[in-house]
């Protein structure tokens, strides 16, 4: 519940205060998006598992932010950036997909 | 409930879709392995001794600050290319309304000069008429701006009417070129009815003057710089019967009239007995002056 309520907050804090991102970092917003959302979505699986812990949500958040930030940065610095993202959004969302699916049957077991 | 495989027990046997491991640890391996290794950790630390209370209530404040700075990127993100979006249409509609003001002021400028051309015309047949040396200029001048194409004429004659031919979807597309009017038949119907004796000729509205170009831009033909839509519409001020057949009769005419029925080209000819024409807009002569009365 309490993540839900923050995760809203922090979607009306960005859209109402539009904060000014430094054009360098602007191509990676939407990867960092997808790698924390890959993060969130493995915390709730965890989370319904009964093995979730906070501790390894935020290194695996935080990591996965900036891994695919980087792997981004590196692909923009060999000129393939954008395949690259792309690869990044495609592993991340197969594995986004897979843990909703584990979501899914826990809640529903369907 | 996971289909983690297991990593102590793989069998010796090499698995049929070994050499794609990585992609199905990648489908089958989907939650961190992290998460399982502390549970483990924390099951046996359990066990052992108690767990101190304040450090997951910190924890739990940091998760939270995590989702929220989640929640802020994503919402920064969205809004950052919205207002790129924004921008982009923001600019098109801006640059749309700029050729649309600009298009009207030169309308209007048009306008404007042709209201101040026949201002000038009546301020000039004003000034000269008073005496018959000045009516001897105003007839010189008629004369010349009948030549230059500067005054309006009318007078009878006949109205050549040019267009593309029909689209037709039976037709091959290849060939669809041929059925367009292209400039040089602008131009020699224009050449060919100077040829037989038109006195005036205006194109879709233009005058047309000794110094006007008729060339085309991909497939628009310009007069001038302005780009004609077709039908091209001629009109022809002279002796009605001799433009017609000196026309039609020419090499030009019955050029195309063998393109319209070849290609379907779309050619009439009409003669009327009253045509107006308007002037054209005085020429800008830059090099050439008149030569001293003197010298001639």
């Amino acid at each position: 519940m309490i993540p839900a309520l923050a995760l809203v907050l922090g979607v009306v804090l960005g859209l109402v205060l539009e904060p000014t991102v430094p054009a360098a970092l602007q191509p990676y917003l939407p990867i960092a998006v997808v790698a924390a959302l890959d993060a969130v979505f493995g915390a709730v699986r965890a989370q319904l598992e009964g093995i979730f812990d906070d501790r390894v949500f935020v290194v695996s958040f935080v990591s996965n932010v900036v891994v695919a930030g980087l792997v981004v940065f590196l692909g923009d610095q060999l000129g393939v950036g954008g395949q690259l993202s792309t690869g990044v959004v495609v592993v991340l969302g197969i594995r986004i997909f897979s843990n909703a699916a584990a979501i899914r049957r826990r809640v529903f077991h369907a | 409930m996971t289909t983690t495989p297991s990593a102590t027990g793989t069998p010796p046997a090499r698995r049929v879709d070994g050499s794609m491991s990585l992609l199905v640890d990648m489908m089958a391996n989907t939650l961190d392995e992290a998460y399982a290794e502390r549970a483990a950790l924390r099951s046996g630390e359990a066990s052992s001794t108690d767990a101190p209370s304040r450090r997951p209530r910190q924890r739990g404040v940091v998760t939270v600050a995590a989702i929220v700075v989640l929640g802020v990127v994503t919402g920064a993100a969205v809004s950052q290319v919205r207002s790129r979006q924004e921008a982009d249409t923001g600019l098109r509609g801006q640059l749309a309304a700029e050729v649309g003001d600009r298009t009207a002021e030169s309308d209007a400028l048009d306008g404007r000069a042709e209201a101040l051309r026949q201002e000038l015309s009546g301020l000039r047949e004003q000034a000269l008429g008073a005496d018959a040396a000045g009516r001897a200029v105003a007839a010189r001048l008629d004369e010349l701006g009948l030549a230059s194409a500067t005054t309006p004429v009318r007078g009878p004659g006949v109205v050549v009417t040019l267009d593309d031919a029909a689209p037709d979807p039976e037709r091959n597309p290849e060939t669809v070129e041929d059925g367009r009017i292209r400039d040089t038949d602008v131009q020699d119907t224009v050449n060919a009815l100077w040829g037989a004796g038109a006195e005036a000729i205006s194109i879709n509205g233009q005058r047309l003057t000794a110094l006007t170009a008729k060339r085309s831009a991909g497939s628009a033909v310009l007069v001038d710089l302005l780009p004609l839509k077709p039908p091209y519409v001629l009109r022809a001020v002279g002796p009605p019967a001799q433009l017609e057949l000196g026309f039609l009769d020419g090499p030009v005419g019955r050029r195309l009239f063998d393109d319209s029925n070849a290609y379907g080209l779309r050619l009439e000819v009409r003669r009327q007995d009253e045509l107006t024409l308007p002037g054209a807009a005085d020429p800008d002569l830059r090099a050439a002056s008149p030569v001293p009365a003197a010298a001639s």
